[in-house]
Parts: C-alpha cells; sequence; structure tokens
C-alpha cells in the first residue's frame, strides 16, 4: 500500500452553500473530507482517486450538541467520536450513543473521526448505525436544489452504498426524545485485529409499562451481520407487549441470530449475534426494571 | 498547485509552500526536518506519527496539512525545554519505558495529552489514554509505570 496520496486539487469551503455548489459542479470527481480517517486510508489504497477534495471541517455551525425537550437531540456531521462520547446530555439521556462513539477506533480515530463520516462511509461495520436504528435518527440532506430530511432505516442500500446522491451533503442527525421509561445499550465482538473491527454490534432500546412491566416497545439493531446495518423486527415481535423473562430473551435472541444475513464468517457471525442480543437485552432490562 | 500555508508547530510559525495532497507527516519530517514524529502504518493503527493539535492527539499520517494552518501543533521536539527532558521524557528514561523507541513520541504525546488534563489518572484511564499507541519491544507495563510515575512527578511540581 503507498503511504503518500495522489495529487489532488483541494477546496476549503467556509459554508454548507458553498460546499454543496462545488460538489454540484465538481460531480462525481469531488470528494467530501471530514476527519478523513476513512477517506484518506481509502485514498492511499488507491480505491479512490478524487481529482477534488472538498474539505468541510472548516465550516462553523456543523459541529454541536443540542438537546431540547421539544425538539429532542440534533447532532451535526462534524461532531466528532470524543465530543458525542463527552457530551452529558448523550451520556445522559443516550447513553448507547456514547458507548458506541466510546468504542470506535483509538482515541486518536475519535478526536479525528465525525458522525457523519461513519454514517456517510456506510461500511457494514460502523458503530454508530445500529444505535442510530433504535433510536429513530433522522438525517438531514443538503444539497444545492434544497434540503430533504430521511429516516435512517431508508438511508443504506448496500455496503458502502446509501442514498446520499452525488453532490448531497448529510449536515445533521435529528434524535427524538427517548420514550418516558426506557433503556439501551450497545454490545459487540470485534475481530483479533490491530485496531478492534467491529465483528457484531447489537443495540437495544426497550420501554416498558411502569405499571405492569410489560415490555411495550422494543427496538433491535445489528451492525456487521448483513450487507446494511439492520433491524431484527421479528425478534422484536417476540417480545413486545409481553413481560420479559430468561426464556423470553432467549427465544428472541435465537430469532435475532436466524434474521442475519452475514457474508463470511457466517457461523461464528450468528452465534455471536445471538448471545450479544440476548446480553444486551438483559442488560437494558436490568436497567429498566 | 503548491500553496503557501503558515503553521505553527511548537509555538514557532513556519512559511511553507506546500502541495493540497501532502500529509502533515511528510511536512512535519521533510519539509521541517522534525523527524521525531514517526510513520510508519499510514493508516491509523499504530499511533507511531501521534502528534498533538490544539492539545489532542490525532494522526499526522491522516492528516492533511492544508487542514492544520493555523492550529497549534505540538511534535516530540516540542517537550524538552533545551536540555531538560520533560517529566514525561524523564520517566520513560528511567522506568526502562524505552527499547527501539520508535513508538516511544507518540506514546508520549498520548500521554501528555491525559495528564494535561487529569495529573491523578488510574492504571485503566493511562491504558486507555495509550490504546491507540502500538509498541512492539516493551509490553507495556514500563510505559503504563513511567505516565503513572511522571503524573505523580508534574503533581507535586504543581502542588509542591
Ligand atoms: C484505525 C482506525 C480504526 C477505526 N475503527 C472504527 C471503529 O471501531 N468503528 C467504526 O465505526 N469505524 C472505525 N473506523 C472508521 C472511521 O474512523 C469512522 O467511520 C469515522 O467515523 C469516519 O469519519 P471521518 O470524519 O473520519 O470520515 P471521512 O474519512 O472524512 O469520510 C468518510 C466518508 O464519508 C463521506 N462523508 C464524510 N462526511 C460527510 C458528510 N457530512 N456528508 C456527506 N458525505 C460525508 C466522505 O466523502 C467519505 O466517503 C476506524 C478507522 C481507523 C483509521
Ligand atoms: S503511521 Fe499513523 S497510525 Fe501508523
Ligand atoms: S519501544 Fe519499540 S515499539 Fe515501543
Amino acid at each position: 500500500m503507498a503511504r503518500l496520496l495522489r495529487p489532488f486539487e483541494y477546496r476549503g469551503p467556509q459554508t454548507v452553500g458553498e460546499a454543496v455548489r462545488m460538489l454540484s459542479e465538481y460531480d462525481a470527481q469531488a470528494r467530501v473530507l471530514a476527519g478523513g480517517t476513512d477517506l484518506i486510508v481509502s485514498m492511499k489504497k488507491r480505491q479512490i482517486s478524487p481529482r477534488y477534495i472538498v474539505y468541510i471541517k472548516d465550516i462553523p455551525d456543523l459541529n454541536y450538541v443540542h438537546y431540547s425537550q421539544e425538539t429532542g437531540l440534533t447532532i451535526g456531521a462534524l461532531a466528532t467520536h470524543r465530543s458525542i462520547a463527552d457530551s452529558s446530555i448523550i451520556k445522559d439521556r443516550y447513553n448507547l450513543l456514547a458507548t458506541a462513539c466510546n468504542k470506535v477506533g483509538t482515541p486518536q480515530v475519535r478526536n479525528m473521526g465525525t458522525i457523519g463520516g461513519n454514517i456517510c462511509k456506510a461500511g457494514p461495520s460502523q458503530d454508530t448505525p445500529p444505535v442510530l436504528l433504535v433510536l429513530d435518527a433522522r438525517l438531514k440532506l443538503v444539497s444545492l436544489g434544497g434540503e430533504r430530511v430521511v429516516p435512517i432505516d431508508t438511508f443504506f442500500l448496500a455496503p458502502f452504498k446509501t442514498v446520499l446522491q452525488q453532490g448531497e451533503l448529510l449536515t445533521e442527525i435529528q434524535i427524538p426524545n427517548p420514550p418516558p421509561v426506557s433503556a439501551g445499550c450497545y454490545k459487540w465482538a470485534t475481530k483479533t485485529v490491530a485496531v478492534d473491527e467491529t465483528l457484531v454490534g447489537v443495540a437495544v432500546l426497550m420501554s416498558v409499562d411502569s405499571a405492569d412491566g410489560v415490555c411495550t416497545d422494543i427496538k433491535i439493531a445489528l451492525g456487521s451481520v448483513a450487507p446494511t446495518p439492520m433491524r431484527a423486527r421479528q425478534a422484536e415481535e417476540v417480545l413486545r407487549g409481553k413481560r420479559i423473562d430468561d426464556r423470553l430473551i432467549g427465544q428472541a435472541a435465537q430469532v435475532a441470530a436466524g434474521e442475519t444475513r452475514p457474508r463470511s464468517r457466517a457461523d461464528f457471525r450468528r452465534r455471536m449475534s445471538r448471545h450479544l442480543v440476548s446480553e444486551a437485552i438483559a442488560e437494558t432490562w436490568k436497567m429498566i426494571r | 498547485m503548491k500553496e503557501i500555508a503558515t503553521f505553527m508547530v511548537n509555538e514557532k510559525h513556519y512559511e511553507l509552500a506546500i502541495e493540497p495532497h501532502m500529509l502533515l507527516v511528510e511536512v512535519l519530517r521533510d519539509e521541517l526536518g522534525l523527524t521525531g514524529t514517526k510513520h510508519s502504518c499510514g493508516i491509523g493503527s499504530c499511533g507511531a506519527c501521534t502528534v498533538l493539535i490544539d492539545g489532542r492527539p490525532v494522526l499526522s499520517c491522516l492528516t492533511l496539512a492544508l487542514t492544520v494552518r493555523g492550529k497549534d501543533i505540538t511534535t516530540i521536539e516540542g517537550l524538552a525545554q533545551g536540555t531538560t527532558l520533560h517529566p514525561i521524557q524523564k520517566a520513560f528514561v528511567e522506568h526502562g519505558a524505552i527499547q527501539c523507541g520508535y513508538c516511544t513520541p507518540g506514546m508520549i504525546l498520548s500521554a501528555k495529552a491525559l495528564l494535561d488534563k487529569n495529573l491523578n489518572p488510574t492504571d485503566k484511564e493511562v491504558k486507555h489514554a495509550l490504546s491507540g499507541n502500538l509498541c512492539r519491544c516493551t509490553g507495556y507495563v514500563k510505559i503504563i509505570d513511567a505516565v503513572l510515575a511522571a503524573a505523580e512527578a508534574m503533581s507535586k511540581e504543581a502542588h509542591p
């Protein structure tokens, strides 16, 4: 692998408007650069050699974590994993997101890498998408033509492929308030490599009726076990409306494992899915009970 | 096409003409001769190329130099005052935390970022802070001992 980059032209827009104008003008010849922890590696591997690099990190106002009771949580696409993991409102109300961001890479990678880059990279093993799926996140995409907001469960199409159009920029992640009596967690197993790439990631968000202890709603999402991050909807059905016990957790975990579609190391990934789903539900149930 | 850019490295200003595709590690080593920063894996895995940008550890092998114009860049050369070593450097020497030395600049800068915020870290916090820096020689124990010893020395200095 080459350790140096091929030449390209550099653009450093100062506003979102300027950035999308450049992206639309350069079209397929341009790539957005945020933290670079993914793109620069792909460029060194000569997987892509863009003619134009549009560096967006100098755009002010895209790096924030806001919370309000009315609108919930909004995160700028340039917020780093470090800033999300350190945010007290996220640690407090969306702890599973803090956990996932704290899992990404190494301290250096968390200082550089952005949540926007994590979502847009769209590899099967990215850590924030399963969590964003159970949190019902919506993504604001801006282009020269205007903006649209898409639910994250319609964003991913295939490995490294999303609905993001050429010339479109992800600017904000919108996350509603979690349901009143709810809890969630993120669990993972890693490959044994220099940096612990996720082999299976599992996010769970559950709400219960505080009066009778029945699970009123549950969302389960998995990463790295299918071409895109996925919900385990059949497993959710096993638990929804029921009083949770160990037998039911075991059953849901088995159903979830059956819903996965791993491309490689399929047997191991399914077993780990079953184990982690079971652990994640049990832990969430313990937090909320 | 080359661009003129101003960099602030170890509190010194440098004006350089650089190509947009140049990485920070290339500028530091090849243009400024600051070869303390090491270039190893080139893909973000090892941490040998770690420098501090505005006090935070980042990887100079994955950073375009143009993106850190005007930012406060600290490399290992910025730690010693003349011939007086920084307490972390001193502790690394005293605890035998250096063998081949290739990982050392990155290790020390990651440790500095931690100790600048927390002079009383636990064993676990030290390991977490150094988790992006790989060492193939020491087995890490002496490195962790050195960082803990440096923390103690530095907090004594701060609160004599
Ligand atoms: C050593 C190492 C370890 C890693 N470990 C993990 C890990 O454990 N878990 C994990 O999930 N990832 C991991 N990664 C991958 C990567 O660090 C993360 O996915 C990170 O969040 C990427 O963000 P970035 O800002 O660096 O993206 P960049 O590299 O800047 O961009 C990534 C892609 O997204 C596009 N893009 C970025 N921002 C936007 C935007 N706002 N709008 C439109 N397109 C955009 C870029 O064009 C590019 O295609 C690791 C990487 C390294 C080098
Ligand atoms: S050389 Fe930069 S992380 Fe290995
Ligand atoms: S001392 Fe040789 S790599 Fe750490």
